[in-house]
Order: C-alpha cells, then structure tokens, then sequence
C-alpha cells in the first residue's frame, strides 16, 4: 500500500506541473477574433481599427472582381511621422524631404536633394517653384505667403485625394460602375466599367474623367484624364497640366487588404511617368463602419485664422 | 445711402483680395521646431474644429505675468484617432502642455508632447 501511494505522489509531482499550466492559461486567455467585422467599433462616427487589429486574423481569400467595402487608407502613425495615408510632405513615394529629414524648416525655392527626386521637365520645375505650399515639407512656407488652393477650401481634385489626407473611402459596384466615396471633403468619384471610351479634349473637371476594367479577376485598373489644372497632384505643389493621365490598380490581396499603386504621366512636366503609390495598403473596415464628416468649411477656417492664423504670422521673424 | 454702399463694396474688395492669406495651415514655417516651451495654466477655451483643434489656456510667464496662450494641434479627425474627444478639455481644467512656441514670440504653440489635465496625464496617440 505505501509503495503505491508513493509511487501515486511521485507521477502527480512530474505531470502536474506540465497539465496545470495549459489549463489555466485555456481558462484566462482570449479568443483572438476571427474576423475583422467581429471588432467592436462605435455605431456612428466610427474610429478606424489600428494595425493590431489585423495581427493573428487569417482573412479569407479574395473575392473575384470585388472591391466593396469601407476601406482605411490613413494606417497607423510611424515613430517618425504621421500616418501614412496623410502625405503632407508630398506623394508617399516621392516625399519634399531630404535624406534623413523628417520635419524640416521648410523654405527651400526647390526640391534640390531630395531622397527620391522628380524628372521634372524645366516647364515642370518652374511650375512647381510657383506652388507655394503652407504645410510640411522643405518647400513650405508661411501661411501668409501660401498659395495651395486647398487652403481657401478649393477642391483637391484628383489624384490629389489619394495622395494627401487619404483616409476613409467607400467602394461601391454597381452593374455599370464603381462608385469611390472620399471622407475628405465628402466626394466622389464614378469610374465607368461599361466599355466607354474616355473622353478626347473634355471640359476639365477637379475630379477628372474615369474609365475602369478588370485586368485579371484581383486588379482593377482605372484611368483618368481631364483633370483641370488648377489642382495641385500633392500638398507639396507638383503641377500637372491638362494633359495629365493617371493610372490606379486597385489589387484586392484578400478578404481584408487591398493594395493601391497609382502612376502619374504628364510629358509637358515630367520627362517619364512616376509612382505616386506602390502598392499602398488599404485596411477593410467591420460592417457598419460610419464615416465622419471631414469637411472644409469656409467659415470653420474664418474662425480659425482669426483666433490663431493671423496672429500666429503676424510680423513674422525675420 | 451711397457712400455707406461704397465703403461696403471697398472692404469686400479688400477682403477678398486678401483671401488668400485669411486661410492657412501652419506647418514648421510658423514655429520654432528647436525649442519647448512648458505652458502651465487653467483652460480658457476649447476648439473642437477644423481645420486645427486649439485650446486657449491663462497661464503666467516667469516675471508672474498673466499670459493668454492659444495651442494648437491637427484636424478633428486626425486627433480622434489619437484619442481625442470633444470632451478632453473643459474651460477650467488645469493644466501642464510642452509645445512648440511661434517663431515670432506670440504667446501660440503647437501641442509637442507631454499633456496634463487636473494632474493626470493624457497619451495622445499623435504628439512625437
């Protein structure tokens, strides 16, 4: 009887502290969610989902020639910068920053030595020194010798709209065409899939002209033509004219991820087409996501200039 | 009934030939991005609008003197995703803000980092 009961204690001893701990931790550990629509999200004015949100998540695959749903575009904020859908500095890939250079003092007459310079053409060149920005970026100036349109709440146009505050965008499909919602100034563009031809010397509008087709059953490709230029491309002043051509494609990963890259061609300011974004992610928001209204008020910026604009710049050191 | 019609016409001219620097954002241009300043006071005021959320706070500078300071910080829905609500600042609050002071002297700044309300520290997700 002693030999057993011994020999009874002495297996617990060894099994225990191996069978004790996975229950535990079974019984305190959470579930890690199953979808991206099981976070809880505020029913209205609704908080993009952080990148945590997407970790230990397996979407499901990609559905064929679909790219519905309310898309994030604004991402996570880096250790240097803001989120990556802000672009303040300037088209993502192609920032008005020296190497090294985050927060610059701004000022600069061009875009000398930037990491990852612009084949501008001398027209181009000269056209962008004329854009005087009021944001980031080494080009910037002070608010009382800006000239960017957006600042008098002028439409940013497009492919402004993906390349500065891209934020929020709802994709809808209909039968004969995609519908792009915009949180900035609450906008949208309609890109048509039922074969047209884009137009030959339109009328120019802020948002431009857009025809889409499917390349394969994952990327949709969209081209725009006739936008006016009045518009700038980014919040760093690159110009365009009327002869401005832009891609997207539009490559939908999988149930929760789609990736944008857009190219820019304008051979009266640009001596080749330029990346804008490659392969920039787009993050699925739950269902039920509510955008915020993101608007540019006139009075909102009246406001705002006589509390803190005008005095901020007033007798400017010099 | 005319020279009052004249005079009104002369200032719409006027302010709209000056539009365009009646609108602006403010980037490092404006601000001395080399220093910090410690502004400790009580919330005057708090602007939960575009384009840039601010708040104004009283506080006293290093001779004691009253000082009427406006902070300014992003666009509202840069700073909800920080964290910010219509709610995080009431006139009265004390405060303790770290900011980036204007370049020309005026008693404005930039939210920079450090954020104290009623002795409690407040994590926004947006100050670097």
């Amino acid at each position: 009887m002693r030999k057993r009961s011994i020999w009874t204690i002495l297996m617990v001893a060894l099994i225990l502290p191996y069978a004790l701990p996975p229950v535990l931790s079974a019984q305190t550990a959470a579930a890690p969610p199953k979808s991206v629509d099981d976070n809880k999200i505020d029913k209205w004015n609704s908080v993009p989902l952080h990148g945590s949100a997407y970790t230990g998540v397996t979407p499901a695959p990609a559905p064929r020639h679909d790219l519905s749903g309310v898309w994030d575009a604004t991402g996570d904020a880096g250790p240097n910068g803001p989120p990556a859908g802000i672009q303040p500095s300037g088209a993502y890939e192609h920032k008005a920053l020296l190497p090294g250079v985050g927060n610059p003092p701004g000022g600069a007459p061009n875009e000398k030595g930037i990491a990852n310079p612009l084949p501008y053409t001398p027209l181009g060149e000269a056209t962008l020194e004329a854009h005087k920005p009021t944001g980031l970026g080494m080009r910037s100036v002070p608010a009382t010798e800006g000239n960017d349109p957006v600042d008098i709440c002028d439409p940013p146009g497009f492919p402004r709209m993906d390349l500065s505050e891209f934020r929020i965008l709802e994709i809808v499909q209909t039968e004969d065409h995609v519908l792009i919602l915009n949180q900035f100034f609450r906008t949208w563009r309609t890109i048509w899939t039922d074969g047209r031809e884009l137009p030959t010397d339109p009328e120019p509008r802020f948002y431009g002209y857009s025809v889409g087709k499917w390349m394969d059953d994952y990327t949709f490709v969209v081209n725009t033509v006739g936008m006016s230029d009045r518009t700038w491309i980014d919040n760093a002043g690159r110009p365009h004219s009327s002869e401005l051509k832009v891609e997207e494609r539009y490559h939908r990963v999988d149930q929760d991820h789609l990736e944008l890259t857009v190219t820019i061609d304008d051979p009266k300011m640009y001596t080749q087409p330029w990346l804008a974004l490659n392969k920039f992610p787009l993050r699925r928001q739950p269902r039920g996501f509510d955008i915020r209204e993101n608007y540019c008020s006139p009075s909102d910026y009246l406001e705002y200039n006589d509390q803190v604009g005008q005095p901020l710049d007033a007798h400017p050191a010099k | 009934m005319r020279p009052k019609l004249g005079l009104i016409a002369l200032l719409a001219v006027c302010f709209l030939a000056g539009s365009h620097t009646l609108f602006a954002h403010h980037g490092n241009a404006s601000y001395d991005t080399s220093k910090t300043v410690t502004v400790t006071g009580t919330v005057t005021e708090y602007h939960w609008a575009n384009p840039h959320v601010f708040v104004k706070v009283d506080g006293k500078d290093e001779n004691g003197s009253l000082m009427h300071w406006t902070i300014e910080t992003q666009n509202i829905v840069t700073e909800v995703n920080a964290g910010w609500t219509k709610a995080t600042f009431k006139p009265g609050d004390q405060v303790m803000i770290d900011i980036t002071p204007a370049k020309n002297g005026a008693p404005f700044g930039r939210f920079k980092g450090r954020i104290v309300i009623n002795g409690q520290t407040f994590k926004s997700a947006d100050q670097r």
